[in-house]
């Protein structure tokens, strides 16, 4: 597959998965089942913009972990705090 | 021939300044630039032609006013930050004697209530973020680039622009006196103290704003050190080897990068409430209060370590060099630093044990700290021993390293006591906190001080009087501890109020001696170094014996260019120098220049050189000739002064903007200058330094400007993700499941979401075109991403404009903040993104890219960031 196709075909996939999230409401799952789906979905959708259209997964590793260590630290402090009043 | 002949004849042999290129990855390419561009084949010449109205020929000498406006130099720069550091030191100081002069009696008779608590907020802030960190980065920009064998940072014009930043961010500060008060709620500005019906003078919004300048300074600065200290240094410098100043540089800029970007989010936050009218921080609001704690530690207590960390370097430098021994331990000593810079992220909530928080967890962040003091321990004792085993000369940095030691041991182990839960509950609050935080604080002030008379020879090519140093440590420390032992003593004195009970009085009045008596030592200081500018001994090369750092390899001070005679390497495990042909030949021969360090013998077990024979050796040049003050046109560029007034003039506007008015004409002032100093900064050809071969570990093959551009994005991550972070600490405070998403309807933001990803594939195709050297291709999909990125803000226009009829405004409650808050932070990214879209498509029309598409795949790094950002808000505010 070109890399043009790849890009492509993964704006289909986006597209598709960005419908998807809206319909899961009426799926009748239970609210943090449809939750963590939804959430999953983005996190398919954003691995595929930074892997393919930043390019990231053709980069060095090591930028990849400079995004974790950032990710890292924001859902450190994110589910701290909320574990700190629950 | 003069020396600078010299130098320009073999600049234009090599190339250097017409055709900069670098070897990345096997493929010769443009030199990076920091956001202009060089110069490009004929396509661009007309852009080139404007491009050059906007450029300053030749850099002043350093006798001219005019240099100080328009220099990038990383070591101009670094005078600019130890001089403005110094003037905060006063600033900070003289607010800190009107509070001892109010406390020498227990009743409010001098300055009264609120100007107090002015004095106490401003002093607080000013030494932390104004007066410590810049000193220590004034030493850093000097120093750093000088270490590592580099010529410059990275990015100088940015180095500029952060150093313009953070000048009129403490000028806004001065300013907010003179609106009708700065903020007085303590320099923690805890919640709900910070909303304006507690702090409701403009001066406290310009507070706030004035920060958010400096967090913004920062954020520059660390993506440009991180940037050159990943990539720019001399083969064979592994980071193993490096310095152990410029290691604590390193550990400090990474902590600075992450822990200032959740002080921002805090920030803009607070602003929105101040100025927009949202609601995340009243006092109705649930988990308001302790939300901004969050934020705020978060940040504040990688900040001690932030301030620390360079006093650290600066004693670990000053104790090898004045005890004629290698560091002890070293390796140890870095881990452990390391381990701290990991830990200074867990270990917030001890600043919240009286909150409401959970008793779990303020037992999981009691064990956090407790454990963080040991690697602490294993440096100082690594210290210590590198005193017993040398042999020490006690000259004045050496005075005030030792006495910085001293006063951080007693401060440490102070801290510990408010470690313990049970003990934080009677000291919370008190002045056994202050003097803490005050022997750890200023400890590393003492420290930095040492560095100042360490360098000033270096900076300066003169050196200080002797006696006077040695006056001013004796005065110093006397008075350091006259000032806040006895705090200890009167720890029952509840902090941050202007009375206390009688029996407390003779403490305090020992304290107001002591700290008259430590500002009267600095003045001591401030005659020996001015005097000793002019009327010093010169000093040559190196005054100091038993130096093992790069920076005493040139002579003092150094030649604007560092080592113009020779590239600095260490690959044969020594500092030597090598001619321009020689590092060509290593840069052909790795990987993106960079040399393998395997094959690399290792410094670190070696020994201190014995004397000034064996030190690093001085290259025989010429110096004299033009040294520090040779002319240079690549070092001087005006626009990082002109956004830094524009900054000042937009944000003093933004404080009082519901007031209308002049606030508004000083706002659309600021928007304006900084919208022409912007375009000329881009339009601004300017030669970057770029070094052919290099220890670029872990970012081989990374080029300089991408690698900033991701390490913004990481920061931005933090960002985002605080912004995020508070949204769902608020819901969780609230009942997650009781708040109900404020669109009634998901559609507006599915759209919104189709509109993101396709620009997201428009920018891929616009590479894409400019990899097969389309223009029409290129224009196109630039285009196309620039009315998808519009569509987007008029379809979320056209969605608040319905939602605000129906009376759901930023102001009704939280829920409807922290929508309009967090989805209008990505909007203002889109706007930012479409402005630099502007700029491509102007440059694109004119057949830009084609021969260099870098700069669209840089953008296009940013604006997919944007997306993802998207990707996250769209189910969290439309769906759930």
């Amino acid at each position: 597959m070109s890399r043009l196709r790849l890009y492509v075909a993964i704006y289909v996939v986006l597209f598709a998965f960005a419908t998807m999230q809206v319909f899961v409401e009426g799926l009748g799952l239970s609210y943090w089942t449809g939750f963590w789906a939804v959430i999953g979905l983005s996190a398919v959708k954003a691995l595929l913009v930074a892997g393919y259209y930043q390019h990231l997964r053709f980069e060095p590793r090591s930028l990849s972990y400079l995004m974790l260590v950032g990710l890292t630290a924001a859902v450190v402090l994110t589910a701290a705090a909320a574990y700190s009043i629950s | 021939m003069t020396r600078r002949n010299r130098h320009h004849e073999r600049a234009e042999r090599d190339g250097e300044h017409d055709e900069p290129r670098v070897a990345d990855g096997g493929h010769e390419r443009p030199a990076d630039t920091d956001g202009g561009h060089e110069r490009s084949p004929t396509p661009l010449e007309d852009v080139g032609a404007v491009g050059r109205a906007f450029r300053v020929e030749e850099l002043p000498p350093l006798s001219s006013v005019a240099r100080w406006f328009v220099t990038t130099n990383h070591k101009d720069v670094g005078v600019l930050y130890v001089v403005t550091s110094l003037f905060f030191l006063v600033f900070g100081g003289v607010l800190a004697l009107l509070m001892r002069a109010e406390l020498w009696t227990p009743a409010a008779d001098l300055l009264g209530a609120n100007a107090y608590n002015q004095a106490v907020s401003i002093h607080g802030m000013v030494m932390v973020f104004w007066f410590l960190s810049p000193l220590a980065f004034g030493f850093a920009n000097y120093m750093v680039p000088l270490q590592i064998g580099a010529e410059d940072l990275a990015f100088p014009r940015l180095n500029a622009l952060s150093y313009w930043f953070y000048l009129f961010s403490g000028l806004l500060l001065g300013a907010s006196f003179f609106q009708e008060g700065a903020f007085s709620g303590g320099w923690t500005m805890y919640a709900p103290l910070n909303v304006p019906v507690y702090t409701p003078e403009l001066g406290a919004t310009t507070t706030v704003l004035a920060l958010l300048l400096f967090v913004a300074s920062i954020t520059v600065s660390s993506v440009n050190f991180l940037t050159t200290m990943h990539r720019m240094r001399a083969p064979g410098l592994t980071l193993r080897k490096l310095p152990l100043f410029t290691w604590t540089i390193l550990l400090t800029v990474w902590m600075m990068l992450f822990a200032f970007a959740a002080l921002g989010a805090a920030l803009v936050i607070l602003t929105s409430d101040r100025v927009l009218g949202t609601t995340y921080f009243a006092a109705e609001t649930a988990g308001g209060s302790l939300l901004w704690a969050h934020l705020f530690w978060f940040f504040g207590h990688p900040e001690v370590y932030i301030v620390f960390f360079p006093a650290l370097g600066v004693m670990a430098e000053i104790f090898q060099t004045f005890s004629g021994r290698r560091l002890v331990g070293r390796k140890w000593f870095i881990l452990a630093m390391v381990l701290v810079a990991l830990q200074s992220f867990a270990v917030w909530m001890h600043h919240m044990f009286l909150t409401s928080i959970n008793l779990q967890v303020k037992t999981l962040f009691m064990i956090t700290t407790i454990g963080i003091s040991l690697p602490f321990d294993l440096m100082v004792f690594a210290l210590i021993y590198t005193l017993v085993k040398g042999k020490v000369r006690f000259e004045t940095p050496f005075l005030f390293a030792f006495g910085a030691l001293a006063l951080f041991i007693l401060g440490g182990i102070t801290g510990v006591f408010l470690g313990a839960v049970v003990l934080d509950y009677e000291f919370r609050g008190t002045y056994w906190v202050v003097a803490h935080f005050h022997y750890v604080m200023v400890g590393g002030v003492t420290g930095l001080v040492g560095g100042l008379y360490y360098w000033f020879p270096k900076m300066t090519g003169r050196m200080y009087d002797e006696t006077l140093g040695k006056l001013h440590f004796a005065l110093y420390f006397v008075g350091f501890n006259l000032l806040y032992f006895p705090m200890f003593v009167a720890w029952e004195t509840p902090r941050r109020v202007f009375v206390y009970d009688v029996s407390l009085l003779p403490w305090h009045q020992l304290s107001t001696v002591g700290g008259f008596l430590l500002g009267a030592s600095f003045l001591v200081m401030f005659y020996n170094l001015t005097r000793s500018l002019w009327a010093g001994d010169r000093v040559e090369g190196n005054p100091w014996d038993y130096t093992t750092t790069a920076e005493w390899a040139v002579p003092s001070p150094p030649p604007l260019e560092n080592y113009p005679e020779g590239t600095p390497t260490y690959a044969r495990g020594k500092l030597e120098f090598l001619a321009p042909s020689a590092v060509r030949s290593l840069g052909r021969t790795g990987a993106d220049g960079g040399t393998d360090e395997a094959s690399t013998p290792s410094t670190d077990g070696g020994t201190v050189v014995r004397d000034r024979s064996s030190a690093p050796v001085v290259p025989e040049t010429d110096f004299d000739e033009g040294g520090h003050d040779e002319h240079h046109a690549s070092h001087a560029s005006p626009w990082p002064f002109v956004v830094g007034v524009a900054a000042f003039f937009a944000l003093l506007g933004l404080s009082g903007v519901n007031e209308g008015g002049l606030y508004l004409v000083l706002l659309a002032v600021g928007l304006l200058l900084g919208t022409v100093g912007f375009v000329a900064f881009g339009l601004e050809p300017f030669h970057v330094p770029e070094m052919v071969a290099a220890e670029r570990w872990p970012f081989a093959g990374v080029e300089n400007a991408k690698l900033g551009v991701w390490i913004f994005l990481a920061s931005d991550v933090v960002l985002f993700g605080a912004f995020v972070g508070s949204y769902a600490f608020i819901r969780v405070a609230f009942g997650w499941t009781a708040w109900e998403p404020v669109p009634h309807d998901p559609f507006p933001g599915l759209v919104n979401t189709y509109l993101l990803l396709t620009s997201s594939f428009a920018v891929v195709l616009a590479l894409v075109a400019a990899k097969r050297r389309s223009r029409a291709g290129l224009v196109g999909s630039l285009v196309v991403t620039f009315l998808l990125g519009v569509a987007f803000l008029v379809n979320k226009a056209v969605e608040w404009q319905e939602l605000f009829h129906e009376g759901l405004t930023l102001s009704t409650g939280v829920r409807t903040s922290t929508f309009y808050l967090t989805t209008g932070l990505h909007a203002a990214h889109v706007v930012v993104g479409l402005l630099i879209l502007l700029y491509l498509i102007a440059r694109a029309l004119r057949g830009g890219y084609l021969d260099d598409d870098r700069p669209v795949e840089y953008f296009g790094l940013y604006w997919h960031f944007v997306d993802i950002v998207w990707l996250f808000l769209f189910p969290l505010f439309y769906i759930f």
